[in-house]
């Protein structure tokens, strides 16, 4: 394997693809690496040409989670989802990019079973262990998204821009299909280097674990109030993070029998988070 | 490939493959042991350093992506009131992540002379124990932060 330190970020998008892949905090990526699930023959240096830091309402990709937990200049509940992420050492290393980008935490995915996101036929998820595993969008592979920060920057309405364009997050991400098993719809050859984080008039990330502190999200939601809109994002409940319209949505999940529980789980948080945003009675 | 490390305050240059963890460096490459390696990804804390001061996990760390950031170890940290308070409090029990802890800690009362219970919590969350001895760390930790530790 060798090593590539781009002198900036155009470089950097040109050197990708090809068995090139690029590295940022390294904290998903590293592991992957060991247990041979990405390949990469060379690995491409992001770390000196991706902004980083907040300017506005702009947010550097090369940001870590660490520095955004103590922003009091970005919305709540990215500030939140920041906060209760991963654990301390993770977040001073991991960054926001990266974290768009990290892969199912789905155990047999990690374990190389030749499950249906692998490109095989079968989710073994479905018929085995899924207590952690997905409530929507769960037909052919039922993982959970596990990024945080990501539900709360889709209640945002986050955009992101890129070495070669700009769109919404919302369209970063994609159910896996028979035709293209991955879940984000990154080029090859494309860098993220920052996101547009709207301003809202309040926002709340709320997050369900098995322990109060360092733990993946049972269930992880967050709302955005903009005028009279409330917009929510949702982790731990689909392949990718997730956006509802109201609590209603939830009679649409399509649980598994060992997730269940999460919709109920979902339904409080919706609730408590909807009412934590809403303008107060009168005002 | 080379690498070029400052540790500890020393300065070391080795020839490392890039997919080369920095703990793999650290315990066999230089024989810097009290660096532990446990889960050897990212879960448990035990491999904890500073990297200019910030405790990351080099056990998911190349050590190629280091650059020019000095690398503080447990070894590093030889004479930090640290150690005796967590003899004295009995924070360690097999001790195998005890040198992860004690790395953790001693960045926390860095930028933090007197943490509270929860700064304390929120601090120190990335390093397990398996042995269960959270009230004692944060006894010993709280120990330094009341004799003016942590400078
Ligand atoms: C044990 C553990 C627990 C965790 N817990 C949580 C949790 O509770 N909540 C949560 O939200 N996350 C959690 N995470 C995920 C963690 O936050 C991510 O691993 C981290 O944010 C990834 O960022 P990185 O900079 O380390 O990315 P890397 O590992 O360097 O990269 C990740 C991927 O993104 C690509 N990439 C990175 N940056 C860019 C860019 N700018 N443009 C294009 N491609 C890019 C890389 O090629 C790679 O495919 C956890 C991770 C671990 C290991
Ligand atoms: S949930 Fe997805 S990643 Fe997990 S086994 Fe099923 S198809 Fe594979
Ligand atoms: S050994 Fe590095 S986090 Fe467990
Ligand atoms: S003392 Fe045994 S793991 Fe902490």
């Amino acid at each position: 394997m060798e090593l590539l330190r781009p002198d900036s970020a155009e470089a950097a998008a040109a050197a990708l693809g090809n068995g090139s892949v690029a590295l940022a905090g390294g904290t998903e990526l590293v592991p992957l690496l060991r247990d041979g699930i990405v390949r990469a023959e060379k690995l491409v240096e992001l770390r000196d040409v991706v902004p980083r830091g907040v300017d506005g309402t702009r947010i550097g990709a090369g940001t870590t989670l660490a520095e955004l937990e103590v922003d009091p200049d970005i919305p709540q509940a990215l500030r939140e989802a920041c906060s209760l992420a991963a654990s301390p050492q993770l977040r001073s290393m991991s960054t926001l990019g990266g974290n768009l980008l990290q892969a199912t935490r789905c155990w047999y995915w990690r374990l190389n079973f030749p499950c249906y996101l692998h490109g095989g036929d079968t989710c073994h998820a479905k018929a085995g262990q899924h207590r952690e595993h997905a409530i929507f969008g769960n037909e052919r592979c039922a993982s959970a998204h596990p990024s945080d920060p990501a539900a709360a920057l889709l209640a945002l309405g986050a955009r992101l821009r890129t070495t070669s364009r700009e769109f919404s997050l919302v369209d970063l991400y994609r159910l896996p299909t028979d035709e293209e098993r991955n879940v984000t719809a990154l080029e090859p050859g494309e860098v993220i280097l920052e996101l547009d984080v709207p301003r809202p008039e309040a926002s709340v990330y709320l997050k369900a674990m098995e322990r109060r502190k360092w733990s993946f999200a049972i269930v992880g939601v967050a709302a955005a109030r903009f005028a009279d809109s409330i917009r929510l994002g949702l982790a731990g409940v689909a392949p990718i993070p997730w956006a509802l319209s109201s609590v209603a949505d939830l009679e649409q999940a399509t649980p598994l029998l060992g997730t269940a529980y999460k919709v109920q789980i979902a339904r409080a948080l919706v609730r408590r988070a909807v009412e934590a945003v809403s303008a107060p009675a009168g005002a | 490939m080379v690498v070029e490390l400052t540790i500890n305050g020393n300065a070391y240059e080795l020839e490392a493959p890039v997919g080369r963890t920095l703990a793999e460096v650290l315990r066999l490459d230089l024989g810097l042991t009290g660096t532990k390696i446990a889960c050897g990804e990212g879960h448990c804390g035990a491999c904890t350093v500073q990297l200019d001061g910030v405790p990351v996990l080099s056990c998911i760390t190349l050590v190629h992506t280091v650059g020019d950031r000095e690398v503080t170890t447990i070894e590093g940290l030889r004479e930090h009131p640290l150690v005796e308070a967590f003899v004295e409090a009995d924070a360690t029990q097999c001790g195998f992540c005890t040198p992860g802890q004690i790395v953790t800690a001693s960045a926390l009362l860095a930028a933090n002379a007197s943490p509270s219970d929860d700064e304390i919590r929120h601090a120190m969350a990335g390093n397990l124990c398996r042995c269960g001895t959270y009230p004692k760390i944060e006894r010993a930790i709280h120990t330094v932060a009341g004799d003016g530790g942590g400078s």
